[in-house]
């Protein structure tokens, strides 16, 4: 678009033709009030606040839906403009309750902040107010519809971003009601944005509810740290407790949304089952105790069974990939210092010798600009729900989607296909896409295509490739313990570099590309998880590890921590039974928001933050507890002030490149039937689990073992039955031979298959 | 009188495909079907005949044809808008009723000018009958090979569809009818861009009112300039005026426009029990009030009622006698506007019903000083700052009943009562 020159308040401005004129008025500074229009959302142009007088036209136009062209000569200001937009603000004074002292949204409202200026102090107005009746739209937003003011906002959101319209207008003139549709209230993983976009108190946050008033808080930019985007967001503090969340803008990443999951998380923090104190156990029993003392314990602990019988190679270094990069390292140089190679982040991997390796080569905000995308063994609008935005802002420009999944799931944009393929078939599916590119590219086919057969599936998938221009393979977490996974990631890799396409890599979670770029996992001739696992170990360092939800077999883990001549340091930020059993020494670690740290997401954006509250009671970031004990080991290289001082010393070090052999090597032949069990979108770490608010809402109740009606036959199964302590659900929707569970319980050791 | 929407109205059958046909219906059609018309010399006939939109806004029907971008790729539409829902008017429901095909084939010739193969017609929710009779109308033209896909080996296309509102007065408004026909809530659309570029489903889109379409094929068939000459300068053709209120005779009357208001008073049979004549809202309850004085002296037409202080509007004509208490009107209009705003855009949503409230404040006698300027004022705050017309509708009729009639809404306010009705 062209360039032209246009006059906002005798100011000469350029802009481009068709640009709308609230967009020149913010890029000048110019300040324009407004409460419908937000940058993100389509424009309704409906509360008339920002009426400006335009040359030439009688009216004045709202400049939000004012398409700016050469020689415009616009007036913010002048009498015909301040007249209109004193009117519209004097209307919608006239139905507000102007209860702001009880309000939440008070100190911080758009209504507020724009009547201070256009307002007038007397109101003409004699008649009653309005009243609107609330209904309960879920655990996460309050409402008090009588404050809306009918910005529509939340409807746009739902409708435009969410993906399914929740709230809507119902009723005409004054009686138009902004209401959810449906008793159940509000579902959508992302809800949370209702409550920033309202520029009222008519949405707010529920457990937040008559906190504070924003001007108390303290508000902390930092990062989300459940999924693989890290959002950016505003921590809002209040005398050490972190009270709210609120979405920062940043476009590359998570433009101005953040999910649910982020926003909420926060309640964890505060849960009566965070570990306070640091504690030993002496002769069985726990005894809580001072840091001096339980760091002597530890460091003992670790000398007398380990150091000091020169056996470093029975110690074992296990993380979550919810540390930081920093806590990361510094285990994993401790570990090395004294002689461990024993270390490993992938704790819940059946078989590591059959890994996904996997790049991911697109951009975030590059994915929605792709014209197809090919989503295998995903629930990514819960699994990733950023990433599913930009997939389905991406539908809405035009691209096709297609699955290949075990399951039907809930997506909020229309798919091209729905591929419904057994865990066993997928390989094969794959492969077939593959054969049926290089086919068409009239290719040489490998020996391990030559009886692969062609079905419509891969057909149809293979042509969607061929003839995109901009497309995307995405391999999400369900194959992680697939028995093809290193074959399904390395059939993506090269069907990728046939068809010019990216791949995305979702089947990792949180800091994992940390974890591997600081190269947590085995070193020289270390065991992996597996192997220590099955192994007599004389000790183990665990950071932030919760057995029950961590590792896909329970059992094994137990009695690999449990011998009385294992030692066990646990680093845990919240309570836990099992933990308590097998450990010798408990150290409380602060949990997010506590600590400064390093965060990788799924582009390699390195991004760091502060720590926004200082952890409770006695607890400290894991980071200053390794480095302290380094220095009680008496390891050399630990004299860090800071953790900004740890990441420089990282980034000075060669990164761990992985490298992928491209050996594909799959039977299709495997037999009975594929379990694949997940947690809960609200359930997969530990903050999560801990948050009450969350584990409220529908997404946090998901516990079915869902099978369908063969698969249940064949494992002797009805409805309301239980698999693997999940109460099983029976729907023809799962594919054959497929056991999907997704559950936000623990897995219960005795009913463990 | 009653030379082309009404052109049939006394015959037997009137609405019947073969009484249209007997005088001349179809014949335009017929000839576009034959290749003999070109969507040029349509355009240019209505840019000659004056022909203006009948709905209210009175835009030049030729000159909105010729904005259709009907080279342009892409699904192009025509809609009706017979969602006469303005109180007053009643001329388009008996169109529908009376001369259903004169519709039928000003939408099809709509539809080859501006190469739209798609109509609707939208029906206002309650005219069952004239909604049926219209159906039937449309079977008849299908049955008679009019209408279709590919109309008698012609290549032209022209699929005419009914759709029947749910009784909303702010479907009348274009954009808002637009919405109504996608299945969505009556709300208008804000402008740009028009529904010539982005109308029914995104699509450009047409849309012009009843008697607009029904003037059509007469202009076609008699000529611009025999329509032009009809009227009078800037305001071309004939035009049906309803005639409601005080009147011996309310009806419809399809006069030539410029025709002395006071003769088609005498059309309606004059004032009712010889009552003389108080006000008059020319073209429908949206328009300013005119006195007695500056009505009996106003031709009727778009230049003639603008002089006189109104507007043509609709054409509807509400006639009030000296019993009528125009503080009682005033509230009745304005409980129509605060009942049938949509509610999107914050000065009609609010001030419709605060101008309601204060109105109905004076009537039960609870009119305070001041009341007057607070009226006035918040008629002018609603005033030209609202996404549609809806908003200026509600509040020209208080301005113009306040300058008009002060003296009654001052008395009301000082004594409680009506200085009308006593």
């Amino acid at each position: 678009m062209a360039d032209i020159e246009m006059e906002i308040d005798g100011k000469v401005v350029s802009a481009k033709v068709g640009e709308m004129l609230i967009k020149v008025t913010d890029r000048e500074g110019v300040s324009v009030p407004r409460f419908c229009y937000h940058k993100k959302l389509s424009v309704a142009a409906s509360c008339r606040m920002c009426l400006v007088d335009v040359e030439g036209a009688p009216k004045p136009q709202p400049a939000c839906s004012t398409p700016v062209a050469q020689g415009m000569k616009v007036h913010t200001q002048n009498d015909k403009a301040k007249a209109s937009q004193k009117a519209v603000m004097e209307f919608l004074l006239i139905n507000h309750p102007l209860d702001c002292p009880i309000c939440d949204q008070g100190g911080e409202c758009e209504l507020q902040d724009v009547a201070v200026e256009y307002g007038s102090d007397v109101s003409h107005f004699s008649e009653g107010k309005r009243i609107v009746s609330d209904s309960d739209i879920g655990a996460l937003i309050q409402t008090d519809m009588t404050r809306c003011i009918h910005c529509t906002r939340c409807v746009r959101f739902g409708l435009e971003i969410a993906g399914m319209m929740e709230m809507g207008g119902t009723g005409r003139g004054e009686h138009l009601k902004i209401e959810p549709f449906l008793r159940e209230g509000i579902q959508s993983e992302l809800s949370g944005n209702m409550i920033d976009v309202c520029p009222v108190g008519a949405l707010t946050s529920k457990p937040f509810r008559y906190e504070l008033r924003s001007w108390q808080m303290n508000s902390i930019p930092s990062i989300a740290r459940h999924d693989l985007v890290g959002s950016n967001l505003f921590v809002q503090t209040y005398k050490g407790k972190v009270k709210r969340i609120a979405s920062a803008d940043n476009d590359w990443i998570n433009e101005t949304w953040i999910s649910d999951r982020d926003r909420f998380s926060y309640e964890g923090l505060t849960h009566k089952n965070r570990l306070l104190k640091p504690q030993i156990k002496v002769q069985g029993q726990w005894k809580q105790v001072s840091w001096k003392v339980a760091l002597d314990y530890a460091v003992k602990g670790l000398n007398s069974h380990v150091l000091k019988h020169k056996k470093a190679n029975q110690l074992g270094g296990l993380v979550s990939s919810t540390a930081t990069m920093e806590e990361l390292y510094l285990l994993k140089k401790i570990l090395t210092e004294v002689g461990c190679d024993n270390i490993d982040h992938r704790l819940n991997i059946k078989n590591l010798d059959n890994i996904i390796t996997l790049d991911s080569n697109i951009k975030l905000d590059a994915l929605e600009k792709i014209d197809y995308a090919l989503i295998v063994g995903a629930n990514i609008r819960l699994e990733q729900p950023m990433i599913n935005h930009r997939l389905r802002k991406a539908t809405k420009k035009g691209a096709d989607i297609d699955v290949l999944n075990v399951m039907e799931f809930d997506f909020n944009y229309p798919l091209n296909a729905e591929n419904i393929t057994a865990p066993n078939k997928i390989a094969s599916t794959l492969a077939g896409v593959l054969k049926s590119i290089m086919t068409n590219n009239v290719q040489e086919l490998p020996n391990y295509l030559a009886t692969i057969e062609v079905d419509e599936v891969a057909n149809n998938i293979a042509v969607k490739l061929l003839n995109s221009s901009s497309s995307v393979i995405i391999l999400g977490e369900h194959i992680i313990n697939n028995e093809d996974a290193s074959a399904i990631a390395n059939l993506a890799t090269i069907i990728a570099q046939s068809t010019n396409s990216k791949t995305l890599n979702l089947s990792i979670t949180a800091n994992t590309i940390a974890a591997n770029l600081v190269g947590f996992v085995p070193q020289n001739s270390g065991m992996d998880v597996n192997t220590m696992l099955a192994s007599e170990m004389r000790g183990f360092i665990l950071l932030d590890i919760y057995p029950q939800h961590d590792f896909h077999h329970l059992e094994t883990v137990v009695k690999a921590f449990t011998p009385d001549d294992t030692f066990v340091i646990s680093l845990n930020s919240f309570k836990d039974d099992i933990i308590t059993g097998y450990s010798d020494v408990i150290l409380p670690i602060a949990s997010v928001y506590e600590t400064s740290g390093t965060q990788f997401n799924v582009n390699n954006d390195m991004q760091s933050y502060t720590a926004a509250v200082k952890a409770p009671d006695e607890v400290k970031p894991a980071w200053k507890i390794l480095k302290v004990m380094a220095d009680l080991l008496e390891l050399p290289g630990f004299h860090y002030a800071d953790s900004t001082q740890v990441l420089a010393e990282i980034s000075h070090q060669p990164h761990t490149k992985h490298t992928h052999d491209g050996h594909i090597n799959f039977t299709n032949k495997h037999n009975g039937i594929g379990v694949i069990w997940q947690n809960s979108p609200y359930s997969i770490d530990a903050v999560l689990r801990h948050s009450s608010t969350l584990q409220k809402t529908k997404i946090g109740q998901m516990n079915s073992a869902c099978m369908n009606q063969a698969s249940a036959e064949i494992l002797g199964l009805s409805n309301n039955d239980k698999y693997l302590g999940v109460p099983v659900v029976i729907t023809d929707t799962v594919a054959d031979d497929c056991v999907f569970i997704n559950t936000n319980h623990a897995i219960n050791i005795q009913e463990q298959a | 009188m009653n030379e082309v929407c009404f052109k049939n109205l006394t015959k037997d059958q009137c609405y019947s495909l073969k009484t249209y046909e007997a005088s001349g219906g179809y014949s335009v059609w017929r000839k576009i079907l034959k290749g003999q018309l070109t969507p040029e010399h349509i355009i240019d006939e209505l840019k000659v005949s004056g022909l203006r939109g009948r709905g209210g806004a009175g835009f030049p029907t030729g000159l909105k044809w010729s904005f259709m971008p009907r080279h342009s790729d892409g699904q192009k539409y025509v809609v009706c808008n017979s969602d006469e829902g303005e109180p007053g008017t009643c001329k388009d429901r008996d169109i529908l009723r009376f001369n259903p095909h004169a519709v039928i084939e000003g939408m099809a010739i709509g539809g080859f000018v501006m190469n739209a193969s798609v109509g609707y017609n939208y029906i206002r929710g309650e005219f069952m009958a004239p909604f049926y009779r219209f159906e039937d109308a449309l079977k008849e033209a299908y049955e008679a090979g009019l209408l279709g896909q590919n109309i008698n080996n012609s290549s032209v296309n022209f699929d005419l569809y009914t759709h029947l509102g749910a009784g909303a007065y702010i479907c009348g408004e274009e954009t808002a009818l637009l919405e109504s026909i996608e299945g969505k809530k009556g709300q208008p659309r804000f402008k740009p861009p028009f529904p010539a570029n982005v109308g029914l489903f995104g699509k450009s889109t047409t849309i012009n009112n009843t008697e607009s379409f029904a003037s059509v094929p007469e202009i076609i068939n008699r000529g611009g300039q025999w329509f032009a000459d009809v009227g009078v300068e800037n305001s071309g053709g004939c035009k049906l005026f309803s005639v409601s209120g005080h009147v011996k005779n309310p009806a419809n009357f399809e006069v030539p426009m410029g025709t002395p208001f006071k003769d088609l008073l005498k059309m309606a049979g004059g004032m009712r029990d010889g009552a003389q004549l108080k006000a008059v809202i020319p073209g429908g309850s949206s328009t300013p009030v005119l006195t007695a004085e500056v009505a009996m002296s106003m031709t009727m037409d778009y230049d003639g009622i603008e002089k006189a202080g109104s507007m043509l509007g609709a054409g509807s004509v509400i006639i009030m006698d000296e019993s009528t208490c125009m503080v009682a009107v005033l509230t009745r209009l304005a409980h129509f506007y605060y009942d049938e705003s949509c509610g999107q855009c914050t000065p009609c949503r609010e001030g419709t019903g605060w101008l309601y409230r204060v109105l109905k404040r004076i009537i039960d006698g609870n009119g305070k000083q001041g009341d007057i300027d607070l009226l006035l004022g918040v008629q002018d705050k609603i005033m030209g700052n609202t996404i549609c017309a809806l908003g200026d509708a509600a509040a020209m009729p208080v301005e113009s009943f306040l300058r008009n009639f002060r003296k009654e809404f001052e008395y009301y306010i000082k004594h409680g009562k009506s200085m009308v009705k006593g």
